[in-house]
């Protein structure tokens, strides 16, 4: 199947909120109230119940004009996605559309994904069961997989009214993204196309206006190392040890009952329990 | 075979202090596993419904691991002069500890062997114990910013979960040796039974920890098994 984006124009936002709403709405989470944040933004980031955070940055560039940027921030959908190379129950996993989602049934609320996002995106939800016992899921953006399925749009992107979103094929995308950075070179030098090779891109793509840091987002963010070497190397190797000594032991319990017969039944072992 | 020929005459081997830490690291080592191998890799996903589903397991794996860190104070608090000897020993190598492996190769391999003089600990026991130290340490060490994520920086929480296992990963292998040797090897086994009653067999204790034997006679704690050999054995 062919892998679908979501591009995202910072530039053509204007702050609305409805992106937010809509995602609040399709995906039944419920309210988060928040403390107040010191500007119009609502919540400092995305969290489990609220996957779709409207930022607003004041940023000051270099000419010394005030520009007031927004973004609408959400999971990135990266191609190599941290959270699903540590998920111990694949739960976390990719889907037809090359997106990343959690099958909540094998989620063991373990955090493993929580504490390896590069983007520190994915949080822990925590819920109740019917005898009243806490229980945590991983919760992000699913894209609205739910509603590609069903051949729909994203609801933020259905929702936005100023075309500031656009889902799509990968190809189309990053076109339209190409073309809208040409244009607004002018208006804003810094402007770049944020699709960070250390995740292997990603399926949410921007046009920001400025440098990633300036909206808070790392410049290179990868895969951390600590998550390859933990992944790709200690577990496969504890896995081989674990079998091999598993294997030994049984070995050696079968060659120990083979060829250690008279010393059965008249064992001196001093009273305690014997294995 | 050996472990049957042993006369009664019985020594004390192990203090109450060690007998106590060592069986509640071994039971707390065991159920810390037991409870991790859901979370390690999903071949053992069936366990999850046998410990009371995800959360069941995490509230064992950390109830156990706070039991885990003890041992080494239980030991030291009720037998501060045998915790000492294990570590001096730990520190101390000669040439005698290298030739035991050769030795032990030879008699794990079936072939004729003979006993190198060792103190308290031989260099097997050294290593064992030189390395459950380490993982011990990279073990606790991690579990901490695993459990308390808020109170360390990321990288920190990152590399734990490497360090975590890694330092299980070494020590199961360190444990499956140390159990096959004291359970199912036959000429050690004296050892096993030796560190639930605190006593191994006399002429077992002389065999295997010469040196230490010795000193013990010297000191008037232990029979002379040499002196007695011409009597009639056992009490
Ligand atoms: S709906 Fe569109 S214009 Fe409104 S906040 Fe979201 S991205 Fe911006
Ligand atoms: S942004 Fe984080 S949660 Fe989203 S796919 Fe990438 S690693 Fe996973
Ligand atoms: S919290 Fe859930 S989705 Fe995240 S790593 Fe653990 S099992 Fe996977």
């Amino acid at each position: 199947m062919a892998e679908y984006i979501k591009y995202v124009d910072v530039t053509k936002c204007d702050g609305c909120r409805a992106c937010m709403v809509a995602c609040k709405n399709w995906n039944d989470l419920p309210a988060e109230p928040e403390e107040f944040q010191g500007s119009v933004q609502s919540h400092a980031k995305v969290t489990a119940n609220t996957w779709n955070v409207l930022s607003f940055i004041e940023h000051e560039d270099s000419k010394g004009n005030l520009d007031y940027l927004f973004r609408h921030s959400s999971c990135f959908h990266c191609s190599e996605a941290a959270c699903v190379k540590v998920c111990p129950e694949e739960a976390m996993h990719y889907t037809d559309f090359g997106t990343v989602d959690v099958n909540s049934d094998k989620c063991v609320g373990c955090g493993y994904c929580v504490q390896n996002c590069p983007f520190d995106v994915v949080q822990l939800a925590t819920y109740k069961d019917k005898n009243g016992k806490e229980y945590k899921k991983a919760q992000k953006c699913t894209m609205c997989v739910d509603r590609l399925e069903e051949g729909m749009q994203p609801a933020c992107v259905t929702t936005c009214h100023t075309d500031a979103m656009e889902f799509g094929t990968k190809e189309e995308m990053l076109k339209k993204a190409e073309k809208r950075l040409s244009e607004i070179k002018d208006k804003y030098p810094n402007a770049m196309i944020y699709n960070p090779e250390g995740v292997g891109g990603t399926h949410t793509v921007y046009v920001l206006a400025e440098k990633p840091s300036v909206y808070g987002l790392p410049e290179k963010p990868k895969v951390p190392t600590s998550a390859v070497v933990w992944k790709d190397y200690a577990q496969p190797i504890g896995k081989m040890m674990l079998g091999a000594t598993s294997m030994a032991l049984v070995g050696a319990f079968v060659s120990n009952k083979l060829f250690n017969k008279e010393g059965k039944g008249h064992e001196e072992d001093g009273g305690g329990s014997h294995e | 075979m050996s472990n049957t020929q042993y006369s009664g005459v019985k020594v004390k081997r192990f203090s109450k202090g060690f007998v106590i830490a060592h069986a509640v690291n071994a039971l707390s080592f065991f159920a810390l596993y037991i409870t991790a191998l859901p979370m390690y890799t999903e071949w053992f996903d069936w366990l999850y419904p046998v410990l009371g589903g995800p959360e069941g397991a995490r509230l064992l794996h950390r109830i156990f691991a706070i039991a885990f860190i003890t041992p080494t104070f239980i030991w030291l608090i009720m037998d501060p002069k045998g915790f000492l000897r294990w570590g001096k020993e730990l520190i101390t190598w000669k040439k005698r500890d290298l030739q035991f492996f050769t030795e032990f190769v030879k008699e794990l391999f079936g072939f004729k062997f003979k006993h190198v003089k060792q103190t308290f600990f031989n260099a097997g026991e050294k290593i064992n114990s030189i390395i459950q130290i380490l993982t011990a340490i990279l073990i606790i060490g991690s579990g901490f910013p695993m459990w308390f994520p808020d109170l360390f920086p990321k990288a920190v929480v990152q590399w734990a979960y490497v360090a975590h296992n890694v330092g299980f990963g070494l020590a199961i292998a360190v444990v499956v040796g140390h159990i096959y040797l004291s359970v199912i090897h036959k000429n050690s086994r004296p050892g096993y039974t030796g560190v639930i009653t605190g006593e191994v067999p006399a002429e077992w204790a002389k065999d295997h920890y010469t040196e230490w034997y010795e000193e013990e006679v010297k000191k008037g704690n232990f029979p002379d098994l040499d002196k007695n050999k011409n009597k009639k054995k056992g009490a």
